[in-house]
């Protein structure tokens, strides 16, 4: 489902055009894309707004293909909730382009950003409290991650799953979910312990307050173009 | 089961404009009443259950494409406050993967934290009445049961809203949309397969908890809200 380690690797790693531009810029990038998405009634401009993300994607150097891949995927629900409504086939690639739109921006934003940044800015906006929960949950998962493939080789080694035998691996797999959890809260609470040690206190630190910057032209020019094309093509 | 995979754009702007209002005011009555908790206790125990929420909800039961939530479990161990803010924090990095539109975290949010905080209440209200396993399986089944009647009306709502956007449009759609029948099938689906789904959540909530409650019993002593003491010396 998710492929948070792969995607943090991508964040952190690039050096493209949209790795240099602000996170601020990027978000802003989102809420336009996102707008022109709730907007429009149309398919074709959102379909050419698409294919303009896909050239940004492509002409920032990120793993387009992986990135596109990944977008692909909340598709499968639109069509799911498309069926359910009994539309035509223009009723269909709306709902389709609706889902897979904001999904590549939203998934542009986060492969070219590095997590402290989006984090950080979403500490200026949220609480304390929840703005440390996210920061917790994010390096948690990644902790959790790790030993699921370790708890899945070692169930394997033991003899754990048994073919056709529900109730065997049913039992084993909740008890290995309810040892991950209480791994986790130690690990957690070791985690938060280290960090308080080092000086945490519940707020990230801002790597980019300086605001906007030079590259920022590219997510801002490629959300307002979208925005246009939904605006003006009716 | 409880959660929306609708995308961005496709719910009228009202419902999820009300979503994240709703969730907005809820996030805030959280926090107040969390003021006087212990950071040191409760933000770790925080992340942790969010943190396996989201490795649950990649575990997919794929004939009936169902994920277990743990929403009962984080409710159960977390309290209806921090378990709310735990439903916001998963469904908000689970919008971050693309799994969900951004604009319809609030709703989810909502169904979420309907689940954790009436799993809460449910399972703190069965007292000692039966034995650990079988309290969370029965509260899990009822809460589900409940959120997804949540659901199945929230979609009801949507729906009337789509088909005048749908038929709105200057060209025309031209979905041959019939909502009555449409949110029929949609309610026996999810009230069908779904029960399929409870259960298996049910199963393995109750296991969880029962395990929790052999191997670190504190946990489920909801004592979050309790000041930290005074140093021992």
């Amino acid at each position: 489902m998710i492929d948070v380690a792969r995607i943090d690797h991508w964040a952190a790693s690039g050096s493209g055009p949209l790795h240099r531009a602000s996170a601020l810029s990027k978000v802003i990038f989102l809420v336009l894309i996102v707008t022109a998405s709730v907007m429009t009634r149309n398919p074709y401009p959102l379909a050419a707004g698409y294919g303009v993300l896909l050239l940004l994607v492509a002409s920032a150097r990120l793993p387009w293909f992986r990135v596109v891949a990944l977008s692909l995927y909340s598709a499968v629900f639109a069509l799911l909730y498309g069926l359910s409504l009994r539309g035509g086939g223009q009723a269909y690639a709306l709902l389709i382009l609706k889902a897979i739109t904001p999904a590549l921006a939203m998934l542009t934003l986060i492969v070219s950003t590095p997590y402290p940044k989006l984090f950080g800015l979403l500490s200026t906006v949220l609480p304390e409290l929840l703005s440390a929960g996210l920061f917790m949950t994010y390096r948690t998962l990644f902790i959790l991650l790790d030993m699921m493939d370790n708890f899945a080789v070692s169930i394997r080694l033991r003899g754990g799953f048994s073919p056709g035998s529900i109730y065997k691996n049913g039992s084993n797999i909740s008890k290995g979910i309810a040892m991950l959890l209480v791994r986790a809260v130690e690990r957690a609470s070791r985690l938060y312990a280290v960090m308080a040690v080092r000086g945490y206190h519940g707020s990230m630190a801002r790597a980019d307050a300086d605001g906007f910057r030079r590259d920022d032209w590219l997510p801002l020019g490629t959300g307002i173009i979208v925005l246009t094309l939904v605006l003006v093509w009716r | 089961m409880t959660h929306m995979h609708i995308p961005d754009g496709i719910l009228p702007v009202w419902l999820w404009f009300s979503g994240l209002f709703l969730m907005g005011l809820a996030l805030s009555l959280s926090l107040v009443s969390l003021r006087s908790m212990d950071a040191k206790k409760k933000i770790p125990l925080l992340g942790a259950v969010s943190a396996v929420m989201l490795v649950a909800m990649s575990l997919e039961v794929l004939p009936i494409a169902y994920h277990i939530n743990l929403s009962v479990v984080a409710g159960i161990l977390l309290g209806p406050a921090l378990g709310f803010l735990s439903a916001f924090i998963t469904n908000l990095i689970l919008a971050l993967m693309g799994h969900g539109g951004i604009t319809v975290v609030g709703l989810n949010t909502l169904l979420l934290g309907s689940e954790t905080v009436l799993g809460h209440f449910l399972f703190s209200l069965m007292g000692q009445r039966l034995p650990v396993f079988w309290r969370g399986a029965v509260v899990t089944a009822l809460t589900l049961l409940s959120t997804t009647l949540l659901l199945i009306g929230i979609v009801s709502v949507s729906h009337i809203d789509v088909e005048a956007v749908l038929h709105g449009h200057e060209q025309g759609l031209h979905a041959q949309v019939s909502s009555d029948p449409a949110i029929k099938t949609f309610a026996i689906v999810m009230l069908s397969l779904g029960s399929i789904g409870w259960l298996i959540e049910a199963a393995i909530t109750g296991a969880v908890v029962k395990f929790v409650s052999q191997v670190k019993p504190e946990l489920l002593k909801h004592r979050l809200h309790d000041l930290p003491g005074p140093p021992v010396p």
